[in-house]
């Protein structure tokens, strides 16, 4: 047995997009042990929902909780919200919400994708995946009006109509972009450089998936079917508009990179789907009550399950919001993965984990 | 071999970026921009300051009962709550020109705020000013009331 030493990463370090902090135990190259410590952006947001802002503002706040999951935060706020005054949305405001999350999906992936390149030191890839990307960012501007924070959902319904002009744009630029996402799917696949690097790198097993709770294109990647899009009709009509699990067996970077790029197929079925069967009705149902008892929803977001829970007390303000981010789940996950693995690696599989701090912590 | 071809035609493919100060990016048509305000369709109802999620808008009155909107560039999030809550059309409404960055010279966050206490403060104190004059006007009435 060698000498152990312990190396820190972060919280500030290049290869993290985050403020997460990992302390390695290392033998040689090899990591023996690792601990997380993951709550440094703290910014009070469940406090402030509960106390300063009204429960119609703050799907506008918790919106502003993750910058690339926005919407998946807006929409689950909004929906237990609509639990908690008890009124259903009109279909076409469901069919919107899922445009909307599909496309986030679409530039969330690929931003997630080209870090993994980028951290396994192939930054050529990281140029050409953001360059892809851009497409994603102007639709989502063409739909919502902004590029990054949508304000899309609110409660009872969504803020704006699709127009049929941005409707045919957003299909003319998919069809556009199938061609370089098979592009991509090649490079990611068969590039001997980057399977060198992410071939076999922060494999986790099945069981051991089953065993710490993982959520999203993690736990798919290692062959858990695990998706909340599966699993609740209720509230968005996943199954009608053509969802399909994608799984892979292996676990590790090259496998999560390629459900993710599987994934991107299927987000872009989804929303032709919806542009071609988007039903005519009215975008909000109005009403005065007041929210009143308590509520829970999951949905898919990029990165997997988030949980949201409010309780009201009939008055404008909520008595609690509670949000559990998919990068919470997935933490003890993270420290499992790295045993056995080359400190090399750490950059590369610390990106494929797609972790978001700012969700987590909030 | 194809790595090095396709290495050989981006020399000649055109950059994928645009000069942007001198170039415009995309901004589509309904383009979240700067929130407009006409004062001659206002009713004063103060909804849109009620809605609004930062508190970017804000009404403050004069002890003649005449209310003057003020509004925040830098603290608005541009999600036209306030357009959707206006009870009649057109006295607030969003254009789709990208709003302007703020300056230090503006003193935006302490001077909104010192502006926010002051306009709800100059309410108030009309607010109070009414009903001390119409607390007079009723002793009033009621001393004639007692002479009769």
């Amino acid at each position: 047995m060698g000498k152990q030493y312990e190396i820190p990463l972060g919280a500030q370090h290049i290869s993290l997009l985050e403020p997460l902090h990992f302390k390695f135990t290392t033998e040689n190259e090899k990591i023996v042990d690792t601990t997380a410590n993951i709550f440094y952006v703290h910014r009070g947001i469940e406090q402030a929902c509960c106390s300063k802002f009204k429960f119609r503002q703050v799907s506008f706040v918790v919106g502003r909780v993750c910058g690339l999951c926005s919407i998946s935060h807006s929409t689950a706020y909004s929906q237990v919200a609509e639990k908690l005054v008890k009124i259903e949305i009109p279909r076409r405001a469901k069919y919107l919400r899922m445009l909307v999350i599909e496309l986030d999906r679409i530039h969330s992936h690929l931003l997630c994708l080209s870090h993994v390149a980028e951290n396994s030191g192939f930054e050529a890839l990281f140029m050409k995946t953001m360059q892809y990307r851009e497409f994603s960012m102007e639709l989502l501007e063409a739909v919502c009006g902004n590029r990054i924070q949508y304000d899309f959902s609110i409660v009872g319904g969504v803020a704006r109509d699709l127009k049929p002009a941005v409707g045919q744009m957003i299909l003319e630029r998919l069809k556009k972009f199938k061609p370089q996402l098979d592009e991509l799917v090649d490079i990611y696949e068969n590039n001997w450089t980057l399977s060198l690097k992410n071939k076999g790198a922060g494999a986790i097993t099945k069981e051991d998936a089953m065993r710490l709770n993982v959520v999203g294109p993690f736990a798919r990647a290692a062959g858990l079917a695990i998706d909340v899009r599966n699993e609740t009709e209720d509230l968005l009509p996943w199954k009608e508009v053509g969802f399909e699990m994608v799984l892979d067996t292996a676990g590790d970077v090259h496998a999560r990179n390629m459900v993710r790029l599987h994934e991107l197929y299927v987000s872009m079925r989804i929303i032709e789907n919806i542009i071609a069967r988007l039903p005519e009705s009215a975008l909000i149902t109005e009403t005065k009550a007041f929210p009143d008892g308590e509520a829970v929803v999951r949905i898919e977001a990029p990165r997997g399950e988030l949980f949201y829970y409010a309780k009201g007390n009939k008055t404008q303000v909520l008595e609690r919001l509670k949000i559990k981010a998919p990068t919470f789940s997935n933490v003890s996950a993270m420290v499992e993965a790295f045993k056995g693995n080359e400190y090399g690696s750490v950059p590369a599989i610390i990106a494929s984990y797609d972790p978001c701090l700012s969700c987590t912590s909030r | 071999m194809k790595t090095f071809f396709k290495a050989l035609g981006n020399l000649f493919r055109k950059p994928v970026t645009i000069k942007y100060p001198f170039e415009q990016t995309y901004i589509p048509d309904d383009y979240r921009g700067m929130i407009g305000f006409d004062e001659n369709l206002c009713i004063w109802c103060r909804r849109c300051e009620m809605v609004c999620p930062p508190g970017a808008i804000v009404f403050s009155q004069d002890m003649d009962g005449k209310q003057t909107y003020h509004f925040n560039r830098a603290v608005c999030i541009y999600c036209s709550e306030c357009v959707r809550a206006c009870p009649k059309e057109g006295a607030i409404f969003q254009t789709a020109e990208p709003a302007k960055c703020a300056l230090k010279e503006e003193n935006i966050n302490n001077g909104w705020n010192a502006l926010f206490d002051e306009a709800l403060k100059s309410r108030a104190d009309y607010a109070a000013e009414k009903k001390r004059l119409a607390a007079e006007k009723a002793a009033v009435l009621k001393t004639d009331d007692e002479k009769k």
